[in-house]
């Protein structure tokens, strides 16, 4: 296998959608092909990684029409639909199409434009993801499995429902600084939790999870331009090294899990892109983690490795977490401020850890200045993950 | 009576699966027995959920995951005023939803 680089990336502004899915589609890969320089070169492949056009847009097959609006002919062309994992399952193919030599410039462009149907009807598109007749048709939705995971959880290592307030505080004063985010709101303990206004301001969603630990519905794109590191100097002044991919699996009942607070998928994607980079958590400086529930964002960050099982939540307290601690988690704001059009999360979480390693977060950039970010991109509740090693240079 | 909501048995191995796969997760066998859920079991964990899918009209539903005293883990709506995780629960089949204007039955608890 051949060494992969990141060479270019762009994104739309997240939220509700000003232009058509394929519109957003087109901005975000024309910035990261103006981003990778590339001249001439001919774009060899597209993966486009979308979850829900067919139903939410009346569109279908949008890797092809994304080459026909960007006039990218003939390039090979697929859509990749892995549910709220397709951006991160679109991005390895791209790398295994360049890694083998199959190709050498490949565009990863995900896209999701879920608010053109309303929120209701989003939540319910989603929850597809759910098993039909084991969990579905028991009305439970995404945020619904994530409170059945988060009791759990709370009850048995001590997390309270302060904790993932905090998550989703750090998340928004992130967003707050990035100029895509969707959500760009500064909120207070007082406000969400605390204080008197807080259950208006903050309902419940399913218990006990509120308004502020869930995701919003949102609208975005994001692209990457793969090419093999050895050309990778010549497209780049700062080229991004893919260190190390990996992935993992799991029932698709959360209940049939045998301790169902595990996330064996996490770990199992994690300890394989560690494997592969040859790194460990300790090398990590950034972390882009899939906080489509506050309680994810803790959960992962102990799977992943960065800290002991159960004891993420205390790192969290300490600040470690924050975008000046010891290992920064969603200074882009996470899907948690930066938004979650779901099937392009992936490709938006590694366009940020890109920006990270090459200096170019601007505001949010993470003062450490990483040599090798670390992200999760989570499937369905967990049944399918996939996580990603990006290294600084080639 | 409603129809039972079944768990499988591997007619190789006998260990008992739900829901059910195409190859048994312990001995990859591939015949199975059906097996009624029913009777007790133990919480654990629930939600009450605010935000419902398009077809209820209800305020919220209670969702838990029950661990059986048969052997098997399930999700299923608690028909429990105030749950708690570890309670005594007993399961019946009852009207959990309903699409496109039929309605599907599955696991309901009451507590014990
Ligand atoms: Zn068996």
């Amino acid at each position: 296998m051949r060494d992969v680089a990141i060479v270019g990336v762009g994104s739309t502004q997240f939220g509700r959608a000003q232009w058509s899915l394929l519109k957003m589609m087109c901005e975000a890969s024309h910035e990261a092909i103006q981003d990778a320089s590339l001249g001439d070169r001919k774009i060899d492949a597209v993966f486009v990684a979308n979850m829900g056009s067919a139903r939410n847009n009346r569109m279908a097959g949008l890797a092809s029409a994304l080459v026909d609006r960007m006039n990218l002919y003939p390039a090979a062309a697929e859509t990749i639909e892995n549910g709220p994992a397709s951006g991160a399952s679109a991005f390895k193919m791209g790398f295994l199409g360049v890694a083998s030599g199959f190709y050498d410039v490949v565009l990863v462009c995900g896209g999701e434009r879920m608010r053109e149907v309303n929120n209701l009807e989003a939540t319910e598109f989603v929850s597809f993801l759910s098993h039909r007749y084991a969990e579905y048709v028991y009305g439970v939705t995404l945020p619904g499995l994530a409170a059945l995971f988060a009791r759990m959880y709370m009850e048995r290592y001590g997390v309270t429902n302060e904790h993932l307030a905090m998550v989703a505080i750090k998340n928004h004063a992130n967003g707050l600084l990035n100029r895509k985010a969707h959500i760009r709101d500064s909120i207070t303990m007082e406000g969400i939790l605390t204080g008197p206004d807080a259950i208006n301001n903050n309902p419940w969603v399913s218990e006990p999870l509120r308004f502020y630990d869930c995701c919003p519905v949102s609208d975005g794109s994001s692209a990457l331009i793969l090419a093999p590191a050895n050309l990778a100097k010549e497209l780049c002044r700062k080229p991004v090294r893919v260190a190390g991919i990996g992935q993992g699996t799991d029932t698709h009942a959360v209940h049939e899990r045998p301790d169902p607070t595990e996330l064996t998928a996490v770990r199992i994607a994690s300890q394989k892109a560690f494997h592969m980079a040859g790194l460990t958590p300790q090398d990590i400086g950034v972390a882009e983690l899939h906080d489509a529930f506050t309680i994810l964002e803790i959960a992962e960050s102990e799977e992943a490795g960065f800290f002991p099982k159960g004891e993420g939540h205390k790192a969290l307290e300490r600040g470690e977490t924050q975008i000046n601690g010891r290992l920064p988690i969603n200074p882009s704001g996470g899907l948690k401020a930066r938004g979650h059009p779901v099937g392009n999360t992936g490709v938006s979480q590694l366009v940020e850890l890109s920006l990270q390693l090459r200096g170019d977060a601007g505001k949010y950039q993470v003062p450490s200045r990483p040599k090798h970010g670390f992200t999760v991109n989570f499937g369905g509740f967990g049944n399918n993950v996939i996580a990603t090693v990006l290294s600084e240079g080639v | 009576m409603a129809r039972n909501i079944e768990a499988a048995k591997c007619v190789q191995c006998g260990k008992l699966h739900y829901p059910t796969h195409f190859y048994c997760p312990s001995c990859k066998g591939t015949k199975f027995q059906g097996v009624a859920i029913e009777g007790e079991g133990t919480l654990v964990t629930w939600t009450r959920s605010h935000v419902l899918p398009l077809d209820y009209s209800t305020m919220y539903i209670t969702l838990g995951i029950v661990q059986m005293d048969m052997g098997v883990k399930v999700m299923g709506q608690l028909d429990v005023g105030t749950p708690q995780t570890g309670m005594r629960l007993r399961s019946r089949i009852g009207k959990v939803r309903e699409i496109q204007g039929s309605d599907i039955k599955g696991l309901v608890f009451t507590a014990i």
